[in-house]
């Protein structure tokens, strides 16, 4: 235990010792990188890593390099010193270069060009547009989500994100020569800044320029700048506020400054080769405090949100100002509640009673204490102080009658993860700080960049969240890696250990679309098809066999989801893409499986493209819904020659399918029938409309308007059944009051019908009276009731008398409605007797 | 709303203590989505609109909410979606409609005339029950995609009852059976997926029919994440133990003939769309001002009542919720109808006279208190009578009698190419076309197929009474899938599909037990079977769902033995003698009779997601008593019937422990089914009830 350095240890006191900063060593790296003074290095923020390229201005003893040097060739170092990746560029000069939010490498030239390249070396480029091509790019200023490149007319074009967008042009800055350094988009130009957004470009009006230097602060509320005469001057980012002016002459060093970096939001660390010095700014004095840290050689700063983290030549240090937890409990002679409360935990582990009595005296901050020891753990390096803090936490909770662990917890898995991350081989050195501020899962990201899938996901495991993005990229990855498809086996292979690995670990849950499309755009259909085939979200897998040109699996797997959208998307994309004929034909042979899509296609065609179901219905021989589409169409026409031209079409597609006769026979009556209409039209000069009625409703027409002999005529050419034409003409007749047609109708010959149908109808309409006439035709037994039926009760009294039915006669006695009538029937009732 | 919504709680209640108390699922909530749904729909687009509404939405929609409620939300002027210009004072206009071609041609014209006219308008798309890539393509094409902004109004199953919930398309079985548009199904696997989430996992689906087994299909696989109307789905009070899904095709007949209930013989006669009816307003109109000293008064009905058309009809929402006299007279055969009325009557009559009685003051007052629902009912008494007695006056046409003669013949299979002749007869007299080619269809399936001479003579009839215009129709009825307007023997030329699905109707008459012996007394007493529906012939379908609920009903009545000393009738047993449906065990003991009807027979066990959530409620299924009631959900893919509906709660009825949920993509009714097929190509012409809502 006493091995281990006090956390204290490295702390150096600044504002009367209200203030420490601290160094941490992070990594020795003694001879892994090269000597970075002869490299232009870009350094990744949130413990990412730096990329180091040769910096052409500056000699370079031969030999020492190796071949390297030869050609342009970026390097890239963990900050642990693990080489990660090495590329040679071949794409004409390097105006700068810098790293992306998610640890993406942009490289720019000066032909405008620009190229992403993840961790494992592949990129993607895009261009900043033939303006920038042609005008070339002289200087640029990469940032985490976008850059800022001046253009050999001395304009400025912005890049908002990484995704390929178009630059923006900034507003002119209306310079005549090339701006002695700028920071986004503050230009130092002569003796003055100029900020400039994409509206308007303003000159600041300050007069100790020109500055070599700017550097704003992370929050970006602050500039620290440094002028050719080496003055470094930190003001507030609307330069109303001076914070510090100080001669870096002063500071004792010689030669040119290396670097102006902030250093947290506090204070500005300036490096010269041999020394770095922390500036922050003081009350008293506006040359401000200075820290001085010694280094061998060249260094290379790189910001964080929290501090600053030093690579030199054998080590990397992480320079920041102490939280304030760790201040509270760590500073020698502080007497907070937290420290107490570490203390006493101290005491407690060494078995002394004064655990007890420092437990007491602060029982009041005691849940303060708790929380304050928590975040000094995740702000200590060192697992051994972590724990103890946790510990001292976890022994200072057990004193409080109620406590929410939640935050106990959660510091417990972010440090966990945090120093797997942290370990050399990984060098990913975050502070916890940045690690709530970037994200677990931006972490686990920035792991599988680095093919660190292992380790990804176990530490999303770990905190519980989705495998899907590690076990993606470990499919892409793997699929990249494989050889390709020259061997059968091969795609089988990969995929069964894609599959096998999902399922395994994703819960059924990842989908397969996102790795198929990946396999494809390596060329590797074969596995792509494969891997498709997992997919069970047809929503996700038809997209990409269409993109695959798997155009008929397409439309099978479309057909099997049941989601009739879903092959409405297939048929319309394939109906634009294909030629006409092969469509059909891709639909026609799919046969049963595709008959659905069939089914679809048909739907919409016959509301939006009649044109096209002709054209289908033709090629496939189906005559039967040639004609129906021809009937349909008829339907919908209002002109009398073209309905009979339609329905003409449609009895001649009809007659060309042996199988129907009848339905030809039928279209052929039908046209007839039209032309018969229509001569029947321009006889009664237009007056009477028979077009398109049925047969049964011309003779009916016939018979209201008088023409009897036209009804006959259409009942004789459609060889009209007798009852059908009788039932026809009773309803005409009727209808009209026609009674003394219908009585010599009635009387032209015996009624197919019966008579029945005549009172019954009568009745039905009621006529009563003319009902009653035709009863006496009727079969005997029935009249009674159908006089009834006519509410003639005379008569069916007669009737019964007649057929001597005493039986009927008491029915009627005993339904008959009033007493008249009654009376009437007991007379008959005496007659009978 | 409030109004309604108290009265409908009340109703409820009343019908609920009446039948029993055992629990039934909450069908309501999907109301209430559904509207919130359509609020949040609307509030998207900000500030005062101009609605243009597909017009087969108006019904569902209005069992969903009311004008008002639209008002409320910013709807300024209501248009139906139809060809002509559209004439907006609102910047924003806001269409809903289903995804049809047509709609959005219409859409397309109307923006494209406004653009002319340099109208400038915000255009949004609801689609009804979800974004189409087909709308998407023709807007495209049409050039005006940029223009509207398209969204989705997720309009599924709505309850039109208290047990039957409905997605009231209308169109569902032409377009499975005819057209061979899947939507349908997929629509009702995205709906029914949404049902298990609010009402938890169907443990068993079974099912018979190829689209029905496709749906099955389609609901075991994953569908696509939609968002749930409820978080956390609870233990519903009746959880499901089974679905079972009815492809229409299954049983064709029961619809082809002619509903004999009240509610059936209503949408036989007048016709009920979205449980709308059209009456005469005489007999909607109370016949004196209610009293205005009563708040319970029934003028709560009114709210669900639709504005005037004309002078002459006026919608009348038939809802138990509003009429309590409904609840008992619904699923009644209509031979006992009359009957029913007039005891009604008679204890109306003695309530009234109660006043009589009432001498203290107190009295008085207890009286006065019941006076509004007295009246209430006395209202629903004027109108009931007034339409029974529409109604049997048409049943008293001779037509009528004569179909209905031709169609127990059928089912008796008796002298066949009789009544074939008969339908010709019935052709010369005037029958309705829809009515005929029932008949017709009834003849093919029944017997096998109508003699090849024969059919085309009465075709050739048909073509000639009705037009030529509907040879479409008839080559629709014959073609596969459907099929069932079929000479025989068969044309060699016909698809083999069609050859080896001969419907089995006389085995199955046999073996479902399908004809009773209608004895006129009996049916009076007793409603003895399911077969009352048909005064004498159980719906196969209705068959079915007992092979899998109820097996003793099959093979013969569950109900007889307690009807012997049950004097009461109406197998009101009291709940104690009831026994306790037996559970779901599949299709045992009736696998060959499903074996002899076309169309696949399945029968999947659900696993049930392994989740902390599932071990809890399936313990919880441990700890259950056996008494627990469980809800049996029925869907049927192609609409039911009212018949069916009615068979179905009478099924309900007779055991304890087990409720049945009717689930339908629509009511369809014989007529309706021909009427949807024979539209086939013809712009369905919507004008009808354009200016009813």
């Amino acid at each position: 235990m006493d091995t281990v350095q006090h956390p204290s240890a490295t702390w150096e006191a600044v504002s009367n010792g209200i203030v420490f900063y601290r160094r941490q060593q992070l990594y020795t790296l003694p001879g892994k990188l090269p000597n970075i003074a002869d490299y232009l290095i870009a350094g990744c923020k949130n413990g990412g890593p730096i990329a180091l390229m040769r910096d052409t201005s500056k000699l370079v003893a031969l030999g020492r390099g190796g071949p390297a040097f030869s050609k342009s060739q970026i390097q890239v170092y963990s900050p642990a010193g693990e080489g990660l990746l090495l590329f040679s560029w071949d794409q004409g000069r390097i105006v700068r270069f810098g790293w992306t939010f998610d640890e993406r490498l942009v490289v720019l030239n000066e032909e405008g060009v620009y190229r992403l390249y993840d961790l494992q070396g592949d990129y993607q480029q895009f261009s900043l547009g033939n303006e920038a091509a042609e005008l070339g790019i002289i200087d640029a200023r990469i940032h985490e989500n976008g850059l800022v490149a001046l253009t050999g007319s001395l304009t400025l074009l912005e890049v908002k994100d990484w995704e390929g967008g178009r630059p923006l042009a900034l507003a002119n800055p209306g310079i005549s020569e090339p701006p002695h350094s700028h920071v986004e988009v503050l230009l130092s130009v002569d003796a003055t800044i100029l900020t400039v957004d994409n509206l308007e470009s303003a000159d600041q009006r300050v007069a100790r320029g020109p500055f070599l230097h700017v550097s704003p602060s992370p929050n970006g509320k602050f500039l620290a700048l440094l002028t050719f005469s080496g003055l470094l001057w930190v003001v507030s980012s609307d330069f109303q506020r001076e914070l510090v002016v100080l001669d870096t002459a002063t500071v004792g060093a010689e030669g040119p400054v290396n670097q102006v970096e902030w250093c947290g939001n506090d204070a500005v660390l300036v490096t010269w080769n041999d020394l770095a010095s922390l500036i922050l700014p003081s009350r008293d004095n506006l040359a401000g405090e200075t820290l001085r840290y010694l280094y061998f050689g060249a260094t290379f700063v790189v910001t964080e949100a929290d501090g600053a983290r030093v690579i030199g030549q054998d080590v990397c240090d992480f320079i920041q100002k102490v939280p304030a937890s760790s201040v509270s409990i760590f500073r020698p002679g502080s007497t907070s509640s937290s420290a107490i409360l570490f203390a006493a935990w101290e005491s407690f582990v060494q078995r002394s009673p004064k655990a007890d009595e420092n437990i007491r005296s602060i029982r009041s901050d005691l849940a303060a204490a708790v929380n304050e020891c928590i975040d000094a753990a995740g702000h200590e390096w060192d697992p051994h102080w972590q724990r103890k803090l946790l510990s001292a936490a976890k022994f200072g909770w057990g004193f409080l009658d109620l406590y929410n662990p939640t935050d106990f917890i959660a510091m417990g898995q972010a440090l966990k993860v945090l120093n797997a991350v942290r370990f050399y081989e990984i060098g990913i050195p975050l502070t916890y700080s940045e690690y709530q501020y970037v994200s677990p899962a931006h972490l686990i990201n920035r792991l599988t960049s680095r093919n660190l899938h292992l380790l990804a996901i176990r530490v999303s495991s770990f905190l519980s969240l989705k495998p899907d993005v590690v076990l993606k990229h470990w499919a892409s990855v793997k699929i990249a890696r494989s050889k390709s498809s020259a061997v059968d086996g091969e795609d089988d292979e990969v995929c069964r250990l894609i599959v096998d690995k999902f399922e395994k670990l994703g819960g059924g849950e990842v989908s397969y679309a996102d790795i198929a499309r990946r396999a494809w755009e390596v060329g590797r259909t074969g596995l792509a098809t494969k891997l498709l085939d997992h997919e069970t979200r047809a929503s996700d897998q038809v997209p990409l066999l269409l993109t695959m040109k798997e155009d008929k699996l397409a439309l099978v797997k479309a057909v099997d989801s049941g989601d009739t959208d879903l092959v409405y998307h297939v048929l319309l994309h394939l109906h634009k893409r294909l030629p006409l004929g092969s469509f059909f034909k891709l639909i026609e042979d799919g046969g049963d499986q595709l008959a659905p899509a069939s089914k679809l296609l048909q739907v919409y065609a016959r509301e939006q493209n009649r044109e096209m179901l002709r054209d289908f219905y033709y090629s496939d021989d189906r005559r039967v819904e040639s004609a129906t589409l021809a009937l349909d169409e008829a339907a919908q026409m209002t002109d009398p020659h073209a309905v009979m031209t339609a329905v003409n079409a449609a009895e001649k597609f009809f007659s060309e399918d042996k199988d129907r006769p009848f339905e030809a026979k039928m279209m052929n009556e039908s046209v007839r029938l039209l032309a018969l209409q229509q001569q029947y039209e321009k006889d009664s000069d237009g007056k009477v409309k028979f077009f398109g009625q049925s047969v049964s409703e011309t003779i009916r027409t016939c018979i209201s308007n008088d023409m009897s002999k036209k009804a006959d005529r259409v009942k004789s050419e459609f060889k009209v059944p007798d009852k059908r034409f009788w039932y026809l003409k009773l309803h005409a007749l009727t209808a009209m009051r026609n009674f003394d047609a219908l009585d010599t109708f009635a009387r032209s010959r015996r009624s197919p019908i019966g008579y029945e149908a005549f009172v019954r109808h009568l009745v039905e309409a009621g006529h009563l009276k003319q009902a009653a006439l035709y009863v006496v035709r009727c079969d005997g037994p029935k009249r009674v009731g159908l006089y009834v039926l006519c509410e003639d009760w005379r008569a069916a009294g007669r009737e019964c008398k007649e057929r001597g039915d005493k039986k009927g006669m008491e029915q009627l006695r005993k339904s008959c409605p009033n007493a008249l009538i009654a009376r009437e029937l007991d007379q008959l009732i005496a007659s009978m007797k | 709303m409030a109004a309604a919504s108290a009265s409908a709680s009340d109703a409820q209640t009343s019908y609920e203590t009446e039948r029993d108390n055992e629990p039934r699922l909450g069908v309501e909530l999907l109301k209430d989505t559904a509207r919130k749904a359509l609020i949040d729909t609307l509030n998207a687009v900000n500030g005062a609109k101009t609605l243009v509404l597909d017009p087969t939405l108006a019904g569902p929609l209005g069992l969903v909410t009311e004008v008002a409620l639209l008002k409320h939300h910013g709807v300024d002027k209501m248009f139906w979606l139809e060809p002509g210009p559209l004439t907006s004072t609102t910047t924003n206009v806001v269409y809903l409609c289903r995804p049809l071609i047509k709609y959005v041609k219409i859409i397309a014209d109307q923006v494209k005339a406004h653009i002319r006219e340099s109208q400038k308008h915000r255009y949004t798309l609801f689609l009804v029950p979800r974004i189409s890539t087909l709308v998407s393509r023709i807007l495209e094409e049409e050039g005006i995609l940029g223009d509207i902004t398209i969204s989705s109004y997720n309009l599924q199953f709505i309850p039109i009852a208290d047990d039957v919930i409905s997605l009231e398309n209308d169109t569902a079985f032409k377009e499975l059976w005819v057209d061979g548009d899947e939507t349908v199904i997929y629509n009702s696997a995205l709906a029914l997926n949404s049902l298990q989430k609010v009402y938890g996992r169907f443990p068993r689906i079974l099912g018979k029919g190829d689209y029905a087994s496709r749906l099955a299909t389609l609901l075991t696989k994953s569908l696509p994440d939609q968002p749930s109307p409820l978080s956390d789905p609870s233990i519903p009070s009746a959880p499901f133990d089974s679905l079972i899904i009815m492809d229409r095709t299954v049983d064709m007949i029961t619809p082809l003939l002619t509903q004999l209930t009240y509610e059936g013989l209503i949408d036989e006669f007048i016709g009920l769309k979205n449980s709308h009816v059209e009456l005469p307003v005489s007999l909607l109109t109370l016949p004196a001002a209610p009293n205005p000293s009563n708040p319970n008064a029934t003028p709560s009905g009114s709210a669900s009542i639709t504005p005037l058309i004309n002078e002459k009809t006026k919608k009348h929402h038939l809802s138990t919720a509003t009429d309590p006299l409904l609840t008992e007279l619904r699923d009644l055969n209509f031979s006992s109808v009359g009957k029913r009325l007039s005891r009604v009557a008679h204890r109306l009559d003695e309530d009234y006279k109660a006043r009589l009685q009432a001498k203290t003051v107190a009295q008085i007052r207890d009286f006065v208190g019941k006076l509004g629902g007295l009246q209430g009912e006395h209202q629903a008494l004027r109108l009931h009578t007034g339409l029974s007695e529409m109604l049997s006056l048409k049943t008293r046409a001779e037509l009528f009698n004569k179909s209905l003669e031709v169609q127990q013949n059928l089912l008796a299979s008796y002298e066949v190419s009789a009544q074939i002749n008969a339908i010709e007869d019935m052709i010369a007299q005037g029958a309705s076309m829809q009515t005929i080619v029932r008949l017709l269809c009834l003849a093919s399936i029944t017997s096998g197929g109508i003699k090849a001479k024969s059919l085309d003579g009465v075709k050739r009839e048909l073509l000639q009474a009705y037009g030529y215009n509907y040879l479409p129709l008839l080559l629709s009825l014959a073609a596969p899938p459907l099929a069932i307007l079929l000479p025989n023997p068969l044309p060699i030329s016909a698809a083999p599909a069609v050859a080896g699905n001969k419907y089995p109707f006389v085995t199955l008459r046999k073996s479902l037990r399908l004809l009773i012996d209608d004895n006129p007394e009996a049916l009076e007493e007793v409603e003895n079977d399911i077969s009352y529906t048909y005064s004498g012939y159980a719906p196969i379908s209705i068959r079915l769902v007992q092979c899998v609920a109820q097996k003793s009903g099959v093979i013969s009545n569950p109900a007889e033995k307690s009807s012997a000393d049950d004097g009461d009738g109406k197998g009101k047993g009291s709940s104690a003698r009831k026994l306790h449906a037996h559970p779901i065990v599949g299709w045992k003991g009736f696998e060959d009779v499903l074996g002899t009807i076309p169309g696949k027979t399945f029968d999947i066990v659900q696993k049930v997601p392994a989740s902390a959530n599932s071990t809890a409620s399936s313990v919880a299924s441990l700890m259950r008593p056996r008494e627990q009631t469980t809800t049996t959900a029925v869907f049927f893919l192609g609409g039911c019937t009212y018949t069916e509906i009615a068979a179905l709660r009478w099924v309900s009825r007779q055991n304890k422990g087990r409720k049945f949920l009717i689930v339908t993509t629509g009511i369809v009714s014989g007529n309706s089914l021909v009427d949807s097929i024979a539209s086939t190509g013809k712009n369905l012409s919507t004008t009808k009830d354009v200016n009813t809502y």
